[in-house]
């Protein structure tokens, strides 16, 4: 065309429209545009000088500078590793009660176990020990215990886990006592903390509690649970049967979930965070630090 | 030096240089794929899933699990520090197809085994809220209703050797025993430890004796996830 200023055309023409025909440019590329681009192929050589690039039969060219996300990785841990560890070395060295007294490394400890804690624990115990909806997780904010509130029993219970075993009472569930029994000890149990409505019922499920059913040889001859409670003529199993006299329930205090307890049975598991077959291991250091958090959420002996 | 007017001119000269460039990209990514043995770390403790868990992984699959979860521990400090050592390829060696993932809704599922007891997997599945009150979480409360159907349990298994899951013929015929006796607290699990090792998770997962549900087979899938790997034997490459 004949009014083209600069830059040609290839020459090249579509169609055969006179006056306005359709054709091709040919001009040259914006030179910004241009040595960006020679920048960035230049820059793509470097990098595959510096860093791990190209693939090769059995590994890859790893770069003069041979960065690595798994030794970024090491890094970052040990970095982190050598500003714990004069904390760290002290809380391995001494025993749960004297750190429990020296306020810094306690402080030191309680945030390690803590941040275990919102991952680990938090799951079922609620985060910061205050319990959730669902039946059958002990509540750690209370001061009321299964098997011990004190620091080695915490330990114990982290370390090795902990089984709860409610039998099942109710013939059909593969129990030994008819629907009317279950029903006379569902009113003794909640009888014990003034809930039960209905007296009759109570007192034959009383003599049930200590004859025949056998509960109190494992919560008492009170209710009041294997960790405090008491046993005529014996002692009672860390079994960790809770207490029935107060108003803490681990499966929920109403008619028909206590019912279903003792038909049913109930079956508890802490998983064993400590012991060399658990498939999820926690190291000793991050198991004391927990003790020491669950301790300290206000119900610690 | 040729200029791009002749390679646009001359159709059999831009067809070599279309082949050229597009084998180039091709070679690069499928060459590795030949010598995947040496990309791949060797490691103790893989085995391939027990018919349980590969009807679980199935309906991890079915219920769309992956959309919010990815089965992939990132080699990061916060990733170590929450879910453990990041993955390794090996971890997925047996995943037709793996289920890495990349969508973080909720936590990564990589080495969620044995972290949470099967009480709380039954709560949580009932009702998540009922023990994560933050989560966001659908319930999936059908899955201890419905019965597992596994009669086609040896044909994926069959299938799954024929892409190089290494099932034996041995753990093919006992496939439907298997499943049971992991399913159950109470039945003799010699055969199925003998045919997958002594640390496969067994119990009555969903709570109900009677019968084998989905969510047994999801749990006990759950309970194996990232406890195959023996760890303590294991010693990363430099890399």
């Amino acid at each position: 065309m004949a009014d083209l200023k600069d830059g040609k055309t290839t020459g090249h023409q579509w169609d055969e429209e006179e006056g306005f025909p359709l054709q091709e440019y040919n001009n040259p590329l914006p030179r910004w545009w241009l040595y960006s681009f020679y920048a960035t192929v230049v820059w793509a050589v470097i990098y595959w000088v510096l860093y791990p690039a190209w693939p090769l039969a059995d590994g890859f060219t790893k770069g003069v500078w041979e960065w690595s996300m798994y030794k970024e990785l090491k890094q970052d841990l040990d970095a982190v590793a050598v500003k714990q560890k004069p904390f760290n070395d002290r809380l391995e060295k001494l025993s749960l009660k004297e750190i429990a007294s020296d306020n810094a490394l306690l402080q030191f400890a309680v945030s390690g176990g803590k941040a275990v804690f919102g991952d680990y624990c938090a799951p079922c115990h609620g985060g910061g020990g205050v319990g959730v909806k669902a039946g059958g997780f002990p509540t750690l904010a209370d001061d009321d215990w299964l098997f011990g509130g004190d620091l080695e029993t915490i330990r114990e219970t982290i370390t090795n886990g902990r089984s709860g075993q409610m039998p099942a009472h109710l013939k059909s569930a593969g129990g030994a006592f008819s629907d009317a029994q279950v029903d006379d000890l569902t009113q003794y149990v909640l009888s014990l903390s003034g809930k039960s409505k209905d007296a009759a019922a109570a007192a034959r499920g009383d003599t049930l509690f200590r004859g025949e059913a056998a509960c109190n040889s494992c919560h008492g001859d009170k209710g009041d649970g294997s960790l405090k409670g008491t046993l005529a003529g014996g002692a009672l199993p860390p079994v960790g049967a809770p207490n029935l006299t107060d108003a803490i329930w681990l499966y929920g205090g109403d008619v028909q979930t206590v019912r279903e307890s003792i038909a049913k049975g109930r079956t508890g598991h802490m998983p064993a965070w400590g012991n060399e077959s658990a498939s999820r291991k926690l190291s000793p250091l991050q198991i004391k630090q927990l003790t020491l958090y669950v301790h300290s959420l206000g119900g610690g002996k | 030096m040729i200029k791009h007017e002749s390679i646009e001119k001359n159709v059999s000269l831009m067809i070599v240089f279309t082949l050229v460039a597009i084998a180039i990209g091709g070679l690069v990514e499928i060459v590795p794929l030949f010598f995947i043995k040496s990309t791949i770390e060797p490691v103790k403790g893989m085995r391939a899933y027990t018919p349980l868990e590969l009807k679980g992984r199935d309906i991890y699959i079915r219920e769309g699990c992956y959309n919010c979860h990815s089965q992939m521990v990132r080699p990061l400090r916060d990733e170590a520090a929450r879910y453990g050592h990041y993955s390794l390829a090996a971890e997925s060696m047996y995943d037709h197809p793996f289920q890495w993932g990349s969508k973080r809704t909720g936590p990564d599922l990589a080495r969620i085994g044995g972290k949470y007891s099967n009480h709380w997997h039954l709560a949580h599945m009932e009702a998540p809220r009922s023990v994560v009150p933050e989560s966001v979480m659908p319930a999936y409360p059908w899955l201890r209703k419905t019965d597992l159907k596994y009669d086609d349990i040896e044909k994926r298994m069959q299938v799954l050797s024929m892409v190089g899951v290494p099932y034996t013929a041995e753990q093919i015929a006992n496939a439907k025993k298997d499943l049971l006796d992991q399913a159950s607290a109470t039945a003799d699990a010699s055969g199925l430890t003998k045919r997958y090792g002594n640390k496969v998770p067994k119990d009555d997962f969903d709570a109900q004796s009677d019968r084998v549900t989905e969510l047994d087979a999801l749990v006990a899938y759950l309970q194996m996830l990232g406890t195959l790997v023996d760890f303590s034997s294991y010693q990363a490459q430099t890399r």
